[in-house]
């Protein structure tokens, strides 16, 4: 069900808006999608190397370590409050910099 | 998907989706209503009933009936999907992400509502997620080419263009060997571009140049082809292949400026600063020789060379130029030579030039050394350019007369009063300038050209509904000026918003810059229709370049004028709120009875007067609904004409901060962005987003008059609060103490100290003495006679130069209005500003603000005696109406004996 926001017909008074309002309504038609050889596909999907695994790993560590910083929660209310940032933001930082408010500050007015 | 339902209502459950999806839907919602005679309550049928009718218009039943659909039937994956397309509709794209996930849950593997997501993540930039989308799309159905598209394009837009390579040959392996079929040869094409260009980000520039070379029979595109090829060999290094290519794209298209500049860089003969020494010049010069003779008929090959030339070279080249260009009566020939008037000494020769050109003609009617006669419009043309190049100088008085010469001569073309329009703008007389272009626009009723440039020269000369009665000549019948709007026409948003802004209408103007707001808005949301019909038609390379232009598209210059204006009302908003009715109601009781009575009856006057005019604009809004096929189209009638409920805003600065993070994200090089942040910040008491905004602008010019402004107003207030007492005011305290040692302005020296510094540097500058005026008054405020004395003692020096006629000042009328207001309204010394102004009012004669002696705006200037002759002895009046049928002559007889 894909979707368009098109509406009822447009009232047109001219033979241009007329061609101009179908040319934009083609925009959004219905089409079937073109099909490829199978045969041939399964051997290409056998080809695509999952390579990601090492990435979330390496997230994941991260996130672990920004986990064990100890921050004082009233800094980050502080911190959110007078730079007016999503409190997320503002943890995230604060973590970031060892929960150092002064020089979290100071890299968020970088 | 209506599974419950027996086998009759199942299958028209089937058409109800079909008739959504090929838009016929009258067809779908009979269908529907069908089911719904039977099955009341099932909720499949009823999403689907209100999503047909959300098509349709009627969005109020749309949702109500997706709601109860829903709600009877939670587990339905179909009434999830359903409500995520409703949201979408409304453009509330995370609420109808969340729709999608939870649709997910219940049907992980749904292809439809997968495909929906992709599309919404890609709308909003969730790039990781829109890879993840398009790889389970890709497994579920890896035998559709879009899916195989979807992904690279994903993994591309994530940063991952290699991987992306990798997806595409894997993709042309599961192609047959005469791959493409006839019809498909375009979108093939234009997928082998499009790997080309990654392999080409990747820098993989050996590579793509031999896949390019082996895939050239498949590409339709030879333009492109030849271009990327071209590029690929530069950066191989391989120049001589290289000048070979270039010189074949110039036979194609000799006046394209990339391709001299790629042939330039392939000789070894291009700098990125335009600086060559005199044995490039000369080499270069050789070059451009050469292709002149190649390419007889182009313009580029011979106006480049004016970019580079020297001295009497110049001279030579400018000289041999200009002429044809005067014989031919080009008028756009100034705006061609306009850049060279940045550069050093050039404009002195053009000067010298068009004056032996114009002293030749006038006595010989030949150019210096010519041996042909000019027509007699030749004059004229030389007298137009010349009125340019000392408008451009800053010599008005001169080109003024140099363009009555012009029009004496010739009184018939257009071009002279738009030039002398525009002369009368740079010089400060705007109502004689919209003047001029209303004669302009009288000469060619049916150019809208001229008619625009009179519209804005109206709306800069604060003549409004002139304006609009002018705009609307050339807007749709029955539609008034919202056909402006509607055509997202934004110059006249943002010039009328200026002119109400300057008229103190904050409410017409907030709702002008608000309304250029929402075609950006609407611009933003224009891509959404894109992100599948360019993967079908795979037009790949304009889809990515079409997308990182949207990411970038509120830097434009537009976007920054009108979130600029909007906070600029908001600031203003905030500063002097408007009188609330209780407030109005006590200066009315301050007066005699007499006088209450009065009042009343003229606010009853006025009330009605209003209400009238409203109705009447809405029975017009009506009928224009009405076209001629009989068909009734209601349009929305604008629940806010004069911008009044703009006004009313609870919390001014907290909307002023929606467009300031709009500017501060994609305009952080304007110093306009962190002023207004700076401005805006402090009367929020956020004290360090304000030093934020300070450090900012010392980034970009720490010599700025407003840079220096805002450091010291900081630092100023800053040491003028109270020792710090709550945590947050110590912390605080302490990144201010800490960032202070990184400003060098302020290294060991008070605030008087660092004033005084900025003064010694800046001694000459008219607006550097004025800033430090100004920060003396702030820090010492019994010291304004000293700062207002420094001000008007400052010197208006003479711009060095070799040339001979006239003298040309630094100082410029912007700034000159500057000081008078910052005299009057913030030093609050009005003797001192009579003298500005009069002082100024002989240097800007023609200027309105300074009332000069030759301006529209002196009681005893000529225009203004010849229009009160001309009202006394007319019956009409002077500013009448122009219809589309007037034969008028305009205002050139009020303007026949302006004096020089």
């Amino acid at each position: 069900m894909e979707g368009s926001d098109e509406g009822v017909e447009r009232v047109v008074d001219s033979k241009d808006l007329q061609q101009q309002s179908k040319a934009f309504d083609k925009l959004t038609d219905r089409v079937e999608d073109r099909q490829l050889d199978s045969s041939r596909v399964q051997e290409a999907m056998a080809s695509i190397a999952a390579s990601s695994e090492a990435d979330w790993q390496a997230m994941r560590k991260r996130e672990k370590e920004l986990a064990a910083v100890k921050i004082n929660a009233a800094d980050v209310d502080i911190i959110a409050n007078e730079l007016e940032l999503d409190k997320k933001v503002a943890e995230r930082t604060l973590r970031e910099h060892k929960g150092d408010a002064v020089a979290a500050i100071r890299h968020l007015l970088r | 998907m209506g599974a419950s339902l027996p086998p009759k209502e199942a299958n028209l459950f089937k058409l109800i989706v079909k008739s959504y999806e090929t838009k016929q839907y009258k067809k779908g919602l009979k269908a529907a209503d069908t089911i719904l005679k039977k099955f009341p309550d099932h909720g499949e049928t009823l999403s689907m009933k209100g999503l047909t009718l959300n098509c349709m218009d009627r969005k109020s039943e749309a949702y109500e009936l997706v709601r109860q659909g829903l709600k009877n039937d939670l587990k339905s994956h179909v009434c999830w999907h359903v409500y995520g397309l409703l949201y979408r509709s409304d453009r509330e794209y995370r609420e109808a992400i969340k729709c999608y996930r939870n649709a997910l849950k219940i049907d992980p593997d749904n292809i439809e509502i997968l495909r929906d997501l992709s599309l919404l993540q890609a709308q909003m930039r969730d790039l990781s997620g829109f890879v993840e989308t398009r790889q389970q799309l890709l497994t579920l159905k890896s035998n559709h080419r879009m899916n195989w598209i979807g992904f690279a394009v994903a993994h591309h837009l994530n940063s991952n263009a290699s991987k992306a390579i990798e997806i595409l040959e894997a993709y042309e392996g599961t192609l047959e060997d005469d791959y493409p079929p006839e019809n498909e040869w375009c979108e093939h094409g234009e997928m082998l571009l499009y790997k080309i260009s990654l392999l080409e980000e990747c820098r993989f520039f050996q590579k793509a140049l031999e896949e390019l070379q082996k895939k050239e029979l498949k590409i339709v595109d030879k333009l492109a082809y030849k271009e990327q090829e071209v590029l690929l060999l530069v950066k191989l290094g391989r120049l001589e292949e290289g000048e070979k290519l270039y010189r074949t794209l110039l036979s194609m298209n000799p006046d394209n400026y990339r391709y001299y500049e790629g042939l330039q860089k392939c000789v070894g003969l291009y700098s990125k600063n335009g600086h060559y020494s005199p044995d490039e010049i000369d080499r270069l010069d050789a070059l451009y020789k050469t292709l002149g003779q190649q390419y007889k008929w182009s313009s580029a090959v011979k106006r480049i060379p004016l970019d580079f030339l020297q001295g009497d070279k110049f001279h030579e080249a400018a000289d041999n130029y200009i002429r044809p260009l005067l014989t031919k009566g080009v008028p756009s020939l100034f705006s061609d030579l306009s850049s060279l008037y940045n550069q050093l000494g050039k404009a002195d020769i053009l000067e010298q030039i068009i004056l032996e050109i114009e002293s030749s003609i006038k006595t010989t009617s030949q150019y210096p050394g010519g041996m042909e006669k000019e027509p007699p419009s030749t004059l004229m043309w030389t007298l137009f350019l010349l009125a340019q190049h000392y408008d451009r100088r800053g010599q008005y008085e001169i080109a003024l007369f140099k363009i009555n010469e012009a029009i004496d001569h010739t009184p018939t073309v257009i071009d002279l009063y738009s030039v002398k329009s525009r002369i009368l703008k740079h010089a400060g007389d705007l109502v004689a300038a919209a003047a001029f272009a209303d004669e302009a626009r009288c000469m060619d009723l049916a150019d809208r050209y001229v008619n625009s440039e009179c519209v804005k020269r109206m709306l800069q000369a604060d003549q409004v509904a002139l304006a609009e009665k002018t705009a609307v000549l050339f807007t749709k019948d029955g539609d008034q000026h919202n056909n402006l709007h509607d055509m997202q026409c934004m110059w006249y948003e943002l010039a009328s918003a200026e002119s109400h802004f300057r008229q103190g209408n904050l409410g017409m103007a907030l709702k002008k810059f608000l309304a250029v707001e929402k075609h950006y808005a609407d611009i933003t949301e224009d891509q959404f229709d894109f992100h599948s019909y360019c993967l079908r038609k795979m037009t790949l390379r304009t889809y990515v370049e079409m997308l990182k232009f949207q990411d970038q598209l509120h830097s434009h210059a537009y976007f920054h004028k009108a979130a600029a204006g909007a906070i600029r009302c908001y600031i203003k908003l905030h500063d002097s709120p408007p009188k609330s009715t209780a407030e109005e109601d006590n200066d009315m009781s301050k007066l005699l009875p007499s006088q209450k009575k009065k009042m009343r009856q003229k606010q009853r006057k006025a009330e009605a007067r209003a209400k009238k005019e409203a109705e009447e604009k809405n029975e017009e809004s009506s009928a224009g609904g009405i076209s001629k096929s009989g068909k009734r189209q209601a349009k929305p009638i604008d629940p806010d004409p004069r911008g009044e409920k703009l006004l009313q805003v609870e919390d001014p600065l907290l909307e002023g901060t929606k467009y300031l993070k709009l500017l501060q994200k994609n305009s952080p090089d304007s110093v306009e962005t962190h002023f207004l942040s700076f401005e805006l910040y402090m009367r929020k008491q956020r004290i360090l987003l304000a030093f934020q905004a300070v450090k900012q602008l010392l980034r970009l010019d720490a010599e700025h008059p407003d840079s220096h402004r805002c450091l010291i107003k900081f630092f100023n207030k800053v040491g003028s609060m109270n020792a710090p007492v709550t945590d947050s005011e110590k912390l605080i305290c302490n990144v201010l103490e800490a960032e202070r040692q990184t400003i060098s302005q302020l290294h060991g020296k008070s605030l008087f100290e660092t004033n005084n510094s900025f003064l010694e540097k800046h001694e000459d500058s008219l607006t550097h003495r004025a800033a430090f005026g100004e920060m003396l008054y702030i820090l010492d405020p019994s010291r304004r006679s000293e700062a207002v004395k420094l001000i008007e003692g400052s010197a208006n020096n003479l711009v060095p130069r070799n040339g001979a006629l006239g003298p040309i000042r630094e100082w410029t009328l912007k700034d000159c209005i500057s000081v008078h207001k910052l005299l009057a309204t913030v030093l609050v010394d009005q003797d001192a500003a009579s003298r500005w102004k009069m002082r100024c009012a002989e240097l800007f004669p023609y200027s309105t603000y300074f009332e000069g002696i030759c301006s529209s705006a002196s009681p005893n200037s000529a225009f203004n005696q010849i229009r009160k002759s001309t009202e006394t002895g007319s019956s009409n009046h002077w500013v009448g109406d122009h219809n589309a049928e007037s034969t008028s002559n305009g205002k050139l007889e009020a303007f026949k004996d302006l004096t020089i």
